[in-house]
């Protein structure tokens, strides 16, 4: 079974490590920066069911309605990431949200706070206390939640 | 005289320990000395240095001198592109030579192919169809020559960009994300260059084509090598088109998985003997 996930979120917060981390391929690296997407693909296994991730990284904007529509069209799951360390990245996140909800009805969306190696619990509690939304928190560098980030997806879309 | 031997004494309990101390310099130099000017000797010491030193500079010769290296050669060739001419002339004249010569005996095997059928059956059909369809003979022979096939095909839904079924007379990368870039490719290029009317029907690459035939919740994507005529676009237009309504209508209906295998059964089926196909 095939499912397509994308990944969106403001420019430089950590998509590509995530997904890099995730997925440990090289495939079309070159087109990231060509036209503004990069295809990868990972094999996960939620409760005995082997789903193939073909994970759309698309490339970052300030605004959500600036990345092309058809790259985000048919996604069945999206993770959004934004920088805990640069609240330019989270001041909309809301708005953002809410475009994507409207594009893509139904979808399942998973918020990560991404670049928490960057920050104390404190002054990282203290952001997400004020964007009053379930947020979970990831470290591209050091790997922490990412793979359960995409399996929390996985298993959203599957339900 | 006992004055004198008591002064000997002394200065012996005096300076005993400098003599001592003397002597083992003069030994110490007098071994320096013989390892210096001992070329053996003097080599087993110095040796071990100097095939440290070589390590390192090999390891390091790029990062070194590397960029010295380059701009020299770039300057040299701009000084001296007559002479760099000269010196390559012969080497790449000789490379286009034998790729000429390797492709004109390519042609001439597929010539006495062609002539070897002239009198056979499928010769008569070329003359039959040259005939009726008042194309010069050798035009037709020569088409024959460079005949368009089928190397892969991608049926891939439109939205999302995934892969519904393939066929390949190879093995490919991985489809899926074949299906993917193309539909990036071809989403990139209509949000850039065209309106919202208008969709990307081809991309071409040396002696490949990606001919993509846009339906409406999916798209066709069928790599072909060779040269495309009119007359195999016209034949694929409707093999596409005949798939699309019999196989691919009722493809949709079904469950996930099988949908995909009466996709990936009909492909084979219908594009399997594609090119063999009068």
């Amino acid at each position: 079974m095939n499912k397509k996930v994308i990944l969106v979120g403001h420019f430089g917060v950590g998509k590509t490590s995530l997904v890099q981390q995730f997925v440990h391929s090289k495939f079309s690296e070159a087109y990231l920066t060509t036209i503004g997407v990069k295809i990868d693909k990972k094999e996960v296994d939620v409760d005995g069911l082997k789903v193939n991730l073909l994970i759309w990284d698309i490339a970052g904007e300030t605004a959500q309605s600036k990345v092309p529509k058809s790259y985000q069209l048919g996604a069945h799951g999206v993770l959004y990431v934004f920088d805990l360390s640069r609240p330019s990245t989270y001041n909309n996140l809301h708005e953002q949200l809410d475009y994507i909800k409207e594009l893509l009805p139904g979808v399942p969306i998973e918020v990560l706070a991404n670049k928490k190696d960057l920050l104390t619990e404190e002054e990282t509690k203290q952001i997400l206390s004020g964007l009053s939304l379930e947020i979970r928190t990831t470290s591209a560098k050091t790997g922490e939640y990412v793979e359960e980030a995409f399996l929390r997806l996985t298993k959203a879309m599957m339900a | 005289m006992n004055k004198g031997l008591g002064f000997d004494k002394l200065r012996e309990i005096l300076l005993e320990k400098d003599w001592e101390e003397r002597d083992q310099l003069a030994q110490k130099l007098e071994d320096l000395d013989d390892q210096i000017n001992s070329r053996n000797r003097l080599e087993e010491k110095i040796q071990p240095i100097l095939a440290d030193e070589r390590v390192n500079l090999k390891n390091k010769f790029p990062e070194l001198f590397g960029p010295q290296i380059t701009e020299s050669i770039s300057k040299q060739i701009r000084e001296s592109q007559d002479e760099v001419v000269e010196v390559l002339y012969p080497i790449i004249g000789r490379m286009i030579k034998k790729y000429i010569t390797n492709e004109m005996e390519k042609l001439s095997e597929r010539i006495d192919h062609q002539m070897e059928l002239a009198f056979s059956w499928e010769g008569w059909k070329i003359r039959i169809k040259a005939w009726i369809s008042g194309t010069p003979q050798k035009d037709m022979i020569i088409s024959k020559l460079i005949e368009p096939k089928i190397e892969e095909i991608y049926v891939i839904e439109r939205n999302s960009g995934m892969l519904l079924g393939s066929f390949s007379k190879s093995a490919a990368l991985d489809r899926d994300m074949v299906a993917g870039m193309l539909t990036a490719i071809k989403a990139f290029v209509e949000d850039a260059f065209t309106g919202e009317t208008q969709e990307l029907s081809n991309i071409d690459y040396d002696n490949f084509k990606i001919t993509i035939k846009n339906f409406k919740s999916f798209f066709v994507a069928v790599v072909t090598s060779g040269g495309m005529n009119a007359q195999f676009r016209d034949k694929l237009d409707d093999t596409l088109l005949d798939f699309a309504q019999k196989v691919l209508k009722r493809a949709k209906h079904g469950a996930e998985s099988d949908a995909q295998n009466e996709i990936a059964e009909g492909l084979a089926k219908y594009f399997e003997n594609f090119d063999k196909d009068e």
